[in-house]
């Protein structure tokens, strides 16, 4: 019986040794690593034919989880066409990571879709497109109609595979960005 | 010496009138050959023990023991035990024959009471010919049911998971058509401890997408202990405990082997295994090697191909033993590997993406039949190397010694790869596993049998490049002791086990700062148990136990979004243990000649239960809506009922049913506007099937054929509502036929065992409550399950 209690015993206190050791010295910490295609901040800048450029910005500076993300107003002249630009960023790094350059790259693949809601005197049309001749969405053309109120989806959709099979299809894919603008439209 | 002399002679004419009244009665006991003179006469001595199928470890009821020094014989009860009375000190023969084994000799040299087991080997000429019989033999006092021999081999090609369910209150938890964990009575994950060749399993067991990683095809037992069953292998064993069990170590000499072919046209699976074993002749050294290769490619439903649902397996084993009589030693080694496609439409993003999916009602990407497995996958390899080493301490037992590593690396890459690392796993973990145990099991002259023992867990969990769980050490220390006493029609057990847990975890945040908590863990488990035989054909058995389990790493520190149920889960790092106290009681019916059954009720309230509790609002993002589950505790409630019943109809046909309840309740919510349910409870089911077998004729080549036709009924989980289920209510009840057929066929002196079972053989269009793909697509479509089996004897002892 001793002949086996002995390296069990040996054992035990190897073990406890370990922990021992290991539970003092600061070995092996867990490195932070960033997210390199976390989308923190979606920048809608719109220029009109005439007069000042328009920008509304939405952040969420920590992720899924974190705070609720923080919404600028987009706010509008009636009866106006902007040619708009969609900008998508990583903020969390320094310079920002322009993840939109990414996704235009990656363009037979993504489409970000604007859908206005009803009431709101808004419509907005893709104007780039990809390989294949579809939309893509990050330049955009934005065109109001009289003085309205009512919120703007934006949804960036990763469509691998899915895009060439339903083109324009909202509800295909996978979510990679959604958030609602609130729209004014006024003089 | 003279005095000697005298006295011995002196006693036997003492005796003589003594012996000449009762004469009839003990005179056999006098035909005894040897008594040694200087050893005083005791003639109140007994042999008892059980009679036991050397591999499977069955017992044999039915089996003949004949002393020929006494000229007596006894059959081995319902239960294989057998006993001798009114015996005198002295050596013994002990014959041991049952039909379908080789009749075993054992001497014995008796000078106290004694218990002893006698084993026998099935008779390789015969072994065919015998069957399962439905008669169970219950040798605890909690709910256990064992998966063998022909049931056994008719799951052969399932995962682990997957064959499980055959048993009355096994269900389990699937991810698609290739992912399935064990669920005992409605619990599942960290609260079913596996037993993996007498190893505590451990790998990442908390998630509900990680099958075990377990090679079926090596065991040759699966025995599951229902309700909590802490007190032997760890405190956490809330839900029960899974052993899986590989046939013992050959010990006759010679070289036998196996080979298996298994074919699944669903998914145009294709399975090759082989096992090579042997003794070696002048050594005490057996050893064993056992392989097996897996490759399936997408499954498919009736009406379309599940992509990307392939998977690829390898298993490698390797056991070497050196046995004597006083003392021996075993070194084991495994490898598990494989590769798991994720059907490629159920990876979802935000919540809409979700009810989009379930509006679609098909999965969107379907394409054609591949064997390629592309993101997302999963990809599994773990490591068990166990050394083993016993000591007989004299008669009353021995002294077991194990130590076991494991690694378990998993990596699950997501759909879409990250653009900057296109080849990097999206999960990376690692966790190395050092578990000792030292045991004592005994069996001491006083009927009471039993094992004390100590072990220790310690443990190691990291990964690679984000956290999903954090990089934490587990040492883990244990004591237990459980004792059986046996007295007649009665057995009563008890058992009692001590933890401490030590846990100290690195963990990261989400704003990337490390925090270092540590935990101590008390955790105590017991069990109080009762077995009485009433008359000849009842027993009934009854157990009260409690458990309790620390919480798991991943209770207290998730924070992410969980991928394919578009949720968002968050952990609480002020969890405590969930204690669960749980009470059975099993009925059997038994040794009948036509009609067999049992049933066995179970009632386990868990206090301070750890779940995931949904909240009222979604979590808004910019990746769009997300459902919000936080780990809470909570009291629940888990009771239910599992009933078998066999009914022979005649000697050939065979009626069997079995059916399972569980019903679970959050007794903390119960009164209030919130769900009392608990979400993903296995719905009630019933299963039934009828088996022919045929009068083979010895000379027609063929022995052992039967066809089977069977149905499984599992109801719409109707406890159940828009609060456990906020995405999609529950799915409908189904019906699946199935059937099977099997033959040995004898091919000059090679026998082939050939069967085919048919899965869902209407083709019938259904989805599972306990599939997580419930959401995305349909369950598998018919499938045939074909095997082709070889044993093969290499070389026998000359």
């Amino acid at each position: 019986m001793k002949k086996f209690l002995r390296p069990y015993l040996a054992f035990l206190m190897m073990g406890s040794l370990i922990v021992t050791t290991t539970s003092c010295g600061d070995d092996d910490d867990p490195t932070p690593t960033s997210d390199k295609e976390l989308i923190t901040t979606v920048k809608l800048i719109l220029e009109p034919e005439k007069g000042n450029l328009v920008q509304a910005t939405i952040k969420d500076m920590d992720g899924v989880g974190g705070a609720a993300p923080v919404k600028e107003t987009l706010v509008l002249k009636p009866n106006t066409v902007y040619t708009g630009e969609t900008l998508l960023l990583n903020e969390q790094e320094n310079p920002a990571v322009e993840i939109h350059t990414e996704i235009l790259d990656e363009a037979d693949d993504h489409q970000i879709f604007y859908t206005p809601s009803s009431g709101l005197n808004l419509t907005v049309a893709a104007t780039d497109k990809d390989s294949q001749n579809r939309p893509v969405g990050l330049a955009t053309t934005f065109t109001t109609g009289a003085a309205s109120t009512g919120t703007l989806k934006v949804v960036l959709k990763h469509q691998k595979g899915t895009k060439a099979a339903a083109p324009g299809n909202a509800n295909a894919g996978e979510t990679d960005i959604e958030v609602t603008f609130d729209v004014i439209v006024q003089q | 010496m003279i005095i000697v002399f005298i006295d011995k002679n002196l006693q036997k004419l003492l005796l003589l009138p003594f012996l000449l009244f009762v004469q009839p009665l003990v005179a056999q006991q006098m035909l005894q050959p040897e008594l040694r003179p200087e050893v005083k006469q005791d003639c109140g001595l007994t042999i008892s023990g059980k009679v036991l199928d050397h591999d499977t470890r069955t017992a044999l009821p039915g089996a003949t023991i004949y002393i020929p020094q006494l000229d007596r014989a006894a059959i081995a009860d319902a239960y294989g035990n057998y006993h001798f009375h009114h015996l005198c000190q002295g050596n013994y023969t002990l014959k041991v024959s049952f039909i379908g084994y080789t009749t075993e000799t054992y001497s014995l040299r008796i000078t106290t009471s004694t218990v002893r087991d006698l084993q026998l080997h099935s008779d390789a000429a015969m072994l065919r010919s015998i069957e399962v019989v439905s008669t169970k033999i219950i040798a605890e006092s909690q709910s256990t049911e064992v998966l063998k021999g022909r049931q056994l081999q008719q799951t052969e090609g399932l995962a682990l998971g997957r064959a499980l369910e055959k048993l009355p209150g096994v269900s389990s938890l699937q991810t698609g058509p290739n992912v399935s964990k064990p669920v005992i009575h409605g619990l599942s994950g960290s609260r079913v401890l596996i037993l993996n060749n007498g190893v505590r399993h451990e790998a990442q067991q908390w998630g509900d997408e990680h099958a075990p990683e377990i090679d079926a095809l090596a065991a040759t037992e699966l025995k599951v202990v229902k309700g909590a069953a802490g007190v032997r292998y760890g405190s956490d064993a809330i839900a029960g405990t899974i052993l899986v069990n590989p046939s013992p170590m050959p010990d006759t000499v010679g070289v036998s082997g196996n080979v298996s072919l298994i074919g699944n046209t669903n998914g145009r699976m294709g399975t090759i295994a082989g096992m090579v074993q042997g003794k070696l002749q002048h050594l005490p050294i057996s050893w064993r090697l056992n392989s097996s290769i897996k490759k399936a490619g997408d499954s498919h439903t009736p009406d379309y191909i599940l992509k990307n649902t392939g998977f690829e397996e390898q298993n490698l084993s390797a056991a070497v033993a050196y046995n004597r009589e006083k003392f021996g030693a075993e070194a084991y080694y495994s490898l598990f590997h494989s590769k798991t496609g994720i059907l490629t439409s159920a990876h979802v993003g935000a919540r809409d993406d979700l009810l989009n999916a379930i509006e679609r009602g098909r999965p969107e990407e379907t394409g054609s039949f591949s064997y390629n497995i592309d993101r997302p996958y999963q990809d599994v390899s773990h490591h068990l190397l166990k050394l083993k080493g016993y000591y007989t301490t004299g008669d009353l037992g021995k002294l077991l010694f194990t130590y076991a590593f494991q690694q378990n690396a998993r990596e699950e890459f997501d759909k879409d790869a990250p653009r900057h690392a296109p080849e990097a796993p999206e999960l990376h973990l690692d966790l190395i596993t050092h578990t000792t145990e030292l045991v004592w099991e005994h069996e001491l002259p006083s009927a009471v049998s039993g094992s004390l023992g100590v072990s220790t867990i310690w443990q190691n969990n990291t990964y690679e490049g984000r956290q999903f769980i954090p990089f934490y050490k587990n040492f883990t220390a244990g004591v237990f002791a459980e004792e059986k006493w046996r007295s007649g029609n009665l057995q009563l057990e008890a058992g009692a086990r001590y933890d401490f847990k030590d846990l100290r975890v690195k963990n990261l945040d989400r704003y990337n700062t490390l925090s270092k908590p540590t935990y101590k863990f008390h955790n105590l488990s017991g069990s109080v148990g009762a077995l009485l035989d009433v008359g000849y054909h009842f027993t009934f058995g009854t157990n009260l136990s409690y458990a309790s389990r620390a919480p798991h790493p991943n209770e207290l520190f998730a924070d992410g979004i969980h991928h394919g149920t578009a949720s968002f889960e968050r952990g609480d790092p002020d969890l405590t243990s969930e204690h669960a106290l749980n009470l059975s009681a099993t009925l059997n019916y038994h040794t009948n000649p036509r009609l067999n059954g049992g049933i066995s009720l179970f009632y386990n309230n868990i206090y301070n239960y750890i779940y995931l509790q949904p909240a009222r609002e979604p979590m808004l993002t910019i990746k769009g809506n997300y459902l919000a589950y936080f780990y809470k505790q909570t009291d629940a409630r888990f009771y239910g009922a599992d009933l078998y019943l066999t009914y022979d109809l005649t000697s050939q046909l065979h009626l069997n049913t079995k059916a399972a309840i569980v019903k679970a309740l959050n007794t903390e919510t119960e009164n209030t506007e919130n769900s009392k349910y608990l979400p993903g409870i296995p719905a009630d089911r019933i299963s039934a099937d009828l088996q022919y077998d045929f009068n083979d004729h010895t000379n027609s080549g063929l022995s052992d054929s039967f066809v089977s036709v069977g149905g499984l009924m599992v109801a719409r989980q109707s406890r159940s509502d828009s609060f456990t289920d906020p995405n999609m209510p529950a799915p409908e009840g189904y019906f699946l036929l199935n059937a099977e057929a099997g033959t040995t066929l004898k091919i000059g002196r090679q026998p082939v065992i050939l069967s085919v079972s048919g899965n869902n053989l209407l083709n019938t269009v259904y989805r599972d409550y306990q599939n997580r793909m419930r959401y995305f697509a349909a369950e598998t479509a018919r499938m045939l399950l074909i095997r082709i089996n070889l044993p093969l004897v290499l070389k026998q002892a000359s």
